[in-house]
């Protein structure tokens, strides 16, 4: 009995709800709640509602438990042309327009059953999420399976503040989408419950459902310049030249390995059909950099974390081998993307927690 | 949201199909410049649509209704009733299509299409007109679901089976309900339709009228013997009574014209078995009603006039069905008030004086009243009198002079009309009956067709303890007409329907062509009886007759019980359907490729990879080399190189592999050996 459940959720949800959707649809996408009082308190219910009902995961596959129905805008306008309709066939005396209206109603119920369809069946996965610095959009890449049974149309996929996509899943089997949002503070950057609704075939109905997608995208600290120079810190444990991979002196090729910086792509190479190579060059450890914790003494931690995010992306920039220290660990200097993200990281989660959820 | 709630071109295809489908049904009511109308809109939203013109203004806008309305005034005198507001209807919808940018303008515009559907019943709930209602429902949900599917920039005749699956899914609960729904009464008073514009008796009579309406093939009203059907010739079916005369022109009393003591009829002993049967009358945006003498209903709405025929308080403005009892033997008004008397024996004070003359010398010549009345049949069988359809212009003076001593030819009317004008030139009591003799008795379902064309005028006379008494004076001239009908009484003169070359009563000889008339005649009478003339006393019947006494808790049981029946078939079909083949285009397009190979007879090997069997093939025929490995690299690129794809390009590179794929069409095997042996 799918369809009596599905009501059933429904009109509990409705009477939790009351009308006012768009704050239901904001608050169940994660943004801050404001004002107290009972609306505050059933807001916090709905939030651990759906959290039951809907548990969190990087990919869910959509059924009667987590796709909700209820008439549209569109329905209840629907709804007022056939009690026109209805009253014209009364008033009338009109058999057929009483069919007519009977047929519309009618339709409007089946259209419970197609509009649920559409989205039964789905599953969404969570790809990965592009680090960003504060302010700047980070884009997340979900990709949308259709289900055994039927083509979808129509899907609407959002975040509370994030970019919209329209999709079909025509001829494909999947597709990946991307949605843009932009991303405040340092840390885990949580997008909240995903949106994903649909109003196919006819418009009288909105099914939809909130899906937390365990998807986070990391978020740095946002650069900023320090008035001075720091002092740097070298390290020369023994003063002896070591080789390491650095971009001094061209040492020769090798082939392109994920991270390597694209600044030392051999792009001619590329382009004589030779395949993609790196151009290493040998080093010294005497000119690599040491950014410490330290180093900006008298400064709050936000404000130092951002210090050093600038100077990691300017030495970056040179070509010039960093290293970090901070409180909670060291990272050996190095070149190279990878190497950078790595130290990025460190920052942007500098006392926060490491993992993502 | 804007740009992702704007009308694919395919939903606007959709959308101006169903708007010429809906104004087509109501296209012959429409003064002309409202088509045109329509015609302006769709072009200019093509116009809008290809970005050559722009949406109206505002105040383009506010002209175009203003002047829609000034055309109305114009074109119906009025903004009352049925057709002007229709008509304003339709120009909304029009207008509407002039403002379709967004998904909410279509949402207006197509919900006020169905609204338009329902408009077209007021008019008429034929079966035809039923059926055609179907196709647009099916087309206005069909633009429904075509503006809910983005990207579909063609036109695709495809949307249809989505709506259509979705109307026949509703289509059980929708009889349900129509079958279970209170019917009650009018809330309020609606617009009325115009009186123009339908065939049928009208309540005064002159010299062609009833001539010029057999004319006509329509159907005026069928009947249904609840026994035996009586013989035609029996069948005289009453509607109307013409008491008075002027200049020539017979009319029926109105109320008005009645004293008080005159309203009501007198009471009629009646006796014996009556025949009962059922009426359904076409509409004819007029109030009286057809039985045979003396007539009686049960039906709550029909009423008994003080001249013994039925009549309805309100205008039959739809199909309207009644039950009649009639007892043909029993003694109508046997005693004549005096009110009644000089109304029924007056005429013009001159005029038709030879008339009066013969008619005082037969009366004196036969002694008694009843002998007067058969003295008269007889000169007219006797008399060289003629009856036919063409009887030719008489003078606007002493017309009945006229026909009686100089052409001697007329129809029904002319007949009845000169008899009564002798019966009353004599003093006797004396009136003329419009309505119905005879009719077609359909073999498929034992009803009797009462087409136009049975349309007659005959007497009634007041004979004293006999009370009024049908004289046909047509009887004594043209007794095949009462025996047969009028097709028969015409054959010599070939004037049957001869102005109606498409009527399919034309054709009653070619027997095929009539059994699928007489066989859609008794659908649609089956169609009036149960879908049209569905009211609560046919609703309480049914229920009763299916589940005995009916009570609320058997009636919420019955509706929610059907309700699970016909939705849960369809949750079934919708959810535990067969799982569809997971849809992979490429290879789709590739075994499109491989079927054109299978002309050369080279079937693809199992195991055998795309390279492999393009190696194969180009060996044996070289001269499709180049193609083969274009199609097979791209296949092998699109395959394995692309993916990590996004969906965008995915679906062009899968576009321009179809179109090559397409463009490689070989020729079969034998063909190639042969151009390559000739060479």
């Amino acid at each position: 009995m799918t369809v009596m459940r599905l009501w059933i959720c429904c009109s509990a949800m409705w009477t939790l709800l009351g009308p006012k959707r768009d704050s239901v649809a904001n608050d169940a996408l994660g943004t801050e709640p404001q004002g107290k009082g009972i609306r505050e308190q059933i807001r916090r219910r709905f939030r651990r509602w759906v959290n039951r009902r809907i548990p969190p995961a990087r990919e869910v596959t959509l059924n009667q438990r987590r796709i909700f129905i209820f008439p549209s805008r569109v329905g209840f306008f629907f709804g007022g042309c056939l009690l026109i309709m209805l009253i014209a066939a009364i008033n009338f005396e009109n058999n057929l327009s009483y069919a007519l209206t009977f047929w519309l109603a009618t339709l409007f119920t089946v259209a419970i059953l197609h509009t649920y369809a559409n989205l039964s069946g789905l599953t969404i996965r969570a790809l990965r999420a592009e680090p960003a610095f504060p302010g700047q959009q980070s884009e997340f890449h979900l990709m949308i399976k259709r289900s055994k049974r039927r083509d979808h149309f129509a899907l609407h996929l959002k975040w509370a503040n994030s970019s919209e996509v329209l999709v079909n899943l025509v001829d494909e089997d999947s597709v990946i989408i991307q949605l843009q949002m932009a991303v405040d503070n340092r840390g885990w950057f949580s997008p909240g419950r995903l949106l994903l609704e649909s109003t196919y075939p006819l418009g009288l109905l909105r099914c939809w459902t909130l899906i937390d997608l365990e998807l986070q995208a990391l978020v740095y600290p946002r650069p900023l310049i320090s008035k001075n120079l720091p002092v740097l810190a070298t390290n020369t444990p023994d003063g002896a030249a070591a080789f390491v991979e650095g971009n001094d002196d061209f040492n020769g090729f090798r082939g392109y390995r994920k991270g390597d910086s694209l600044r030392q792509v051999h792009w001619k190479g590329l382009a004589k059909q030779q395949g993609l190579l790196t151009k290493q060059y040998t080093a010294y450890a005497d000119r690599s950099v040491w950014l410490d914790w330290d180093m900006f003494a008298g400064v709050g931690t936000e404000l130092r974390l951002s210090h050093l995010c600038y100077w990691v992306l300017e030495f970056d920039r040179r070509g010039e081998e960093v290293g970090l220290r901070l409180p909670t660990g060291v990272i050996e200097p190095a070149l190279g993307e990878k190497h950078r993200d790595r130290i990025l990281k460190e920052l942007a989660l500098y006392g926060k927690e490491r993992q993502s959820r | 949201m804007s740009t992702l709630q704007q009308i694919p071109r395919n939903a606007l295809v959709w959308i101006i199909i169903s708007l010429f489908a809906l104004v087509a049904p109501h296209a012959s009511r429409l003064p002309i410049w409202i088509l045109a109308l329509y015609a302006v809109a769709v072009i200019w939203r093509l116009q809008v649509h290809r970005g050559r013109w722009s949406f109206p203004g505002r105040w383009v806008k506010v002209v175009m209704i203003l002047s829609g309305f000034v055309g109305i005034y114009a074109s119906y005198g009025s903004f009352v009733g049925l057709e002007p507001t229709v008509a304003l209807l339709l120009i909304a919808f029009a207008l509407k299509l002039l403002e379709l940018s967004h998904r909410k303008d279509a949402y207006v515009l197509l919900f006020l299409g169905y609204f338009i559907c329902l408009t077209q019943f007021l008019f008429s709930q034929d079966l035809l007109v039923t059926l055609y209602a179907l196709v647009s429902v099916t087309v206005v949900t069909t633009a429904l679901v075509a503006i809910h599917r983005p990207g579909e920039h063609q036109f695709k005749l495809g949307t249809l089976h989505v709506a259509s699956v979705m109307l026949l899914q509703a289509l059980p609960l929708m009889i349900v309900l129509f079958f279970l729904f209170p019917r009650f009464g009018p809330l309020w008073t609606v617009p009325i339709k115009n009186h123009t514009a339908k065939t049928g008796m009208s309540d005064f009579m002159k010299p062609g009228d009833v001539a010029s309406l057999s004319q006509s093939a329509d159907v005026a009203f069928r009947v249904k013997f609840d026994g035996e059907i009586p013989v035609k010739s029996a069948l005289y079916w009453r509607g109307l009574v013409l008491s008075r005369i002027e200049q020539g022109v017979w009319s029926a009393l109105s109320f008005y014209d009645l004293p008080a003591n005159q309203l009501r009829p007198q009471e009629v002993i009646i006796g014996g078995e009556p025949i009962r049967y059922n009426v359904i009358m076409e509409p004819t945006q007029q109030r009286w009603l057809y039985g045979l003498k003396y007539a009686r209903s049960d039906t709550r709405t029909v009423m008994q006039a003080s001249d013994f025929r039925l009549f309805s308080p309100t205008l039959i403005e739809t199909e309207f069905m009644y039950t009649v009892d009639s007892w043909t033997d029993v003694p109508v008004e046997e005693t004549l008030s005096d009110w009644r008397r000089t109304t029924e024996t007056q005429l013009p004070p001159t005029g038709n004086a030879k008339t009066r003359k013969l008619s005082l010398e037969l009366r004196e010549e036969a002694g008694s009243n009843a002998a007067f009345v058969d003295l008269v049949l007889d000169r007219f069988r006797v008399e060289p009198y003629v009856y036919t359809l063409r009887p030719g212009l008489l003078p606007e003076e002493d017309s009945i002079d006229a026909f009686l001593f100089q052409s001697q030819r007329g129809f029904c009317e002319h007949y009845a009309s000169a008899f009564v004008f002798m019966m009353r030139a004599a003093g006797v009591p004396a009136r003329v009956v419009a309505g119905y003799q005879g009719g077609e008795i359909n073999p498929v379902n034992k009803t009797v067709i009462v087409h136009q064309f049975d349309a007659h005028a005959w007497a009634e006379v007041w004979l004293a303890s006999r009370g009024w008494v049908r004289v046909d004076p047509t009887a004594a001239i043209s007794p095949l007409r009462i025996e047969f009908g009028l097709e028969e009484a015409m054959a010599s003169e070939g004037s049957f329907l001869s102005a109606m070359l498409l009527s399919p009563a034309r054709y009653r000889s070619i027997p095929l062509l009539n059994l699928l008339r007489l066989r859609y005649d008794a659908l649609t009478y089956r169609w009036q009886t149960w879908v049209v003339g569905f009211d609560s006393e046919r609703q309480f019947n049914l229920l009763r007759s299916f589940f005995g006494e009916t009570t609320a808790k058997a009636f919420a049981i019955l509706l929610l019980g059907s309700w699970a029946l016909v939705l849960l078939p369809v949750a079934i079909s919708l959810f535990r359907a067969p799982d569809i083949e997971p849809v992979r285009p490429l290879a789709k397009h590739y075994r499109i490729f491989c079927k054109r190979l299978a002309r050369l007879d080279l079937i693809r090997g199992a195991g055998e990879t795309p390279s492999q069997f393009a190696q194969r093939v180009a060996e044996e025929f070289p001269d499709y080399a180049e193609q083969l490995w274009q199609i097979t690299d791209l296949y092998n690129q699109l395959a394995y190189a692309d993916a990590q794809r996004s969906a965008g390009n995915a679906a062009q590179n899968l576009q321009h592999f179809a179109r090559v794929i397409n463009r490689f069409r070989p020729k079969r095997r034998s063909a190639v050996l042969m151009t390559r042996a000739e060479r």
